[in-house]
């Protein structure tokens, strides 16, 4: 089924990608990722010396902080950051640096849509940037049903505000070992089969969803791809001072 | 928290010592001469309003919006300027979110005095109901990289950014002349605010010699210094704003630090005019582009997921209009309301 996007995209095809590490001085680790419009830059501190109260001092704690461009932080900031908590929780090996705490801050910079997986995938780019040990990467990427029964991926603001439905769905990325096949599987599926995190909005239906999972599974393979060659490209980088 | 302390950047006794011996031998740690101002890199983002500014280790961006307000009682023809400093905890491991810290309500009202108090921003083409409806304009200043001198380059993005926004134009029409019509973006050009003047702000740093001045601190020698003075001057050669803080500093140091103030805004004033004509240029040559692709557009949908830059920027530009679009609408329903709770 062909579909007319406002800016000439197919179904699945993604928007421009870009990303760069090391973009600020102070901060230990830090990316900045665009897709299209959408700009989200994250940096990292950490890790540092004690938990907060509620967390178990025998795991390292991920603090997220979420700064909208503009305004004050409501509910919504506040959902964000519990999610991407969760998100990297899952991701980071926390039994490294025990009783200690990272924190994680992401400044929105422009928002076009898909702003939660941006701000996962910056996120996730400068814990790598800042050296926080990490059993695989995420990979999000947001999935919109339409009322016609159509799935594309990666809208831009105004796709999703007119779209029935969508969900932000986070995937380990995809492996390449020298390790014999059979030894990375989980349960006898492939990591990248997994999924980490999976937000939905409005109503779909389950084969919808399932249909969605396919959809951003197949792009995420996409993603990891760039996120290699972005980490394999930029790694000489100068010391950092201070 | 205990915690907490542990965590806080400090400089250890010998980089101090070094910092202030290099000092008196007019060497500074990063290879500038005392009264050599760091490089100044202005860079916009995709909306109007929205300003990166680089100064050398020090990141801030400057991001300002428009909404339509009741003006206060004891100035019904003013539209109202207001700033928002928010010192971002990936600037500095000090700082915390939340509540923002002393500094950051003193390079509020740095700012704010520069800009508004000068009347540098015309707040009376802020006006457009008299006694009922003014723009309030918002001016967020967002730290993202501490590296010294902060208010100097918040300063300078505040100012950029307010350049280069653009507000809807309204004019007032309907059947009693009292209903406002907002016109969007496609119809009539938005209009940009009226500046005066330039004010920017030059901070100096004193060390316990009194001899010892620089101009332009990066973090390191803000925690060595013993006195700083944030001078805000013009190109013109007006002072608009002095703050001091500190060790004693004698009359004659002062002085000549204002007439040095000077020469440097003339500069920065230069780089800021230059880098907002190349982006008012990028934008005409934009809108140009938009309207003649606009006449009969028919998308294809076989373009490669790469797109060279020039048609990122056109399509940029077709959503940027409908944003625009969607937002006049909602304010075009705000005066509807307005004008119900009038009758």
């Amino acid at each position: 089924m062909e579909v007319d996007r406002e800016d000439g995209r197919s179904q699945n095809q993604l928007r421009p990608l870009a990303c760069s590490r090391n973009i600020l001085h102070r901060a230990h680790g830090s990316a900045s990722w665009s897709q299209g419009d959408t700009k989200v830059l994250a940096a990292v501190y950490g890790p540092k010396a004690g938990t907060k109260k509620n967390e178990n001092p025998e795991k390292a704690c991920i603090e997220v902080i979420w700064k909208p461009k503009t305004g004050q932080i409501g509910k919504p900031e506040k959902e964000y950051e519990m999610i991407l908590k969760r998100t990297l929780e899952s991701i980071c090996i926390l039994t490294v640096n025990p009783n200690t705490t990272t924190s994680i801050i992401v400044q929105v910079v422009n928002d076009d849509g898909a702003l939660l997986p941006s701000a996962i995938n910056a996120a996730c780019m400068a814990l790598v940037d800042a050296g926080i040990p990490m059993k695989h990467l995420a990979v999000a990427i947001c999935c919109c049903l339409a009322k016609s029964g159509y799935v594309i991926l990666d809208p831009t603001k105004l796709e999703e505000q007119k779209m029935k439905a969508f969900a932000y769905l986070v995937f380990p990325n995809s492996v390449r070992s020298v390790l014999p096949e059979g030894s990375l599987r989980v349960e006898g599926e492939p990591i990248e089969n997994g999924i980490i995190t999976s937000v939905t909005h409005g109503i779909m239906s389950v084969a919808d969803y399932f249909y969605c999972l396919e959809r951003g599974r197949a792009a995420s393979v996409k993603l990891s791809d760039f996120l290699r060659r972005n980490l394999q490209q930029q790694s000489t980088d100068s010391s950092k001072a201070g | 928290m205990d915690a907490r302390l542990a965590n806080t950047w400090r400089l250890t006794l010998n980089e101090k010592n070094f910092i202030k011996t290099a000092l008196l031998s007019e060497i500074r740690i990063d290879g500038r001469k005392p009264f050599e101002f760091r490089n100044i890199s202005i860079n916009f983002g995709r909306e109007d309003g929205s300003a990166e500014v680089q100064l050398g280790q020090t990141r801030v961006m400057g991001i300002v919006t428009a909404k339509f307000v009741q003006p206060y009682r004891d100035r019904p023809n003013e539209g109202t300027l207001t700033i928002y400093p928010e010192f971002s905890p990936m600037a500095d491991p000090s700082f915390e979110a939340g509540r923002s810290g002393e500094s950051a309500v003193e390079l509020g009202q740095i700012i704010d005095r520069g800009l508004r108090e000068s009347r540098a921003v015309d707040t009376e083409s802020l006006c457009i109901v008299a006694g009922k409806l003014v723009w309030a304009i918002r001016i967020d200043i967002l730290i993202l990289d501490n590296g010294g001198n902060l208010v100097d380059a918040a300063n300078i993005a505040a100012l950029a950014a307010l350049m280069t926004f653009r507000t809807p134009e309204c004019s007032l029409g309907g059947e009693d002349g009292q209903e406002v019509i907002i016109h969007p973006p496609e119809m009539r050009d938005p209009l940009p605010l009226i500046l005066h003047h330039l004010p920017i702000a030059i901070t100096f740093g004193f060390f316990i010699d009194e001899n010892v001045v620089v101009i332009d601190p990066i973090h390191n020698e803000e925690a060595v210094m013993a006195g700083r003075m944030i001078a805000t001057v013009n190109a013109n050669g007006d002072i608009c704003a002095i703050q001091k803080a500190g060790e004693g500093v004698s009359q004659r140091v002062i002085m000549q630090c204002l007439q040095l103030a000077i020469t440097k805004a003339a500069d920065i004033t230069k780089q800021i005019k230059a880098a907002v004509e190349a982006y008012n240029s990028e934008r005409a040559l934009q809108k140009i582009k938009r309207e003649t692709t606009c006449v009969g557009n028919s998308v294809k949908g076989d373009q490669n997921q790469t797109l060279d830059n020039k048609g990122i920027s056109e399509l940029v530009g077709k959503y940027m209009e409908r944003l625009k679009l969607i937002s006049v609408e909602s304010y075009a329903s705000k005066i509807l309301m307005l004008r119900k709770s009038n009758h």
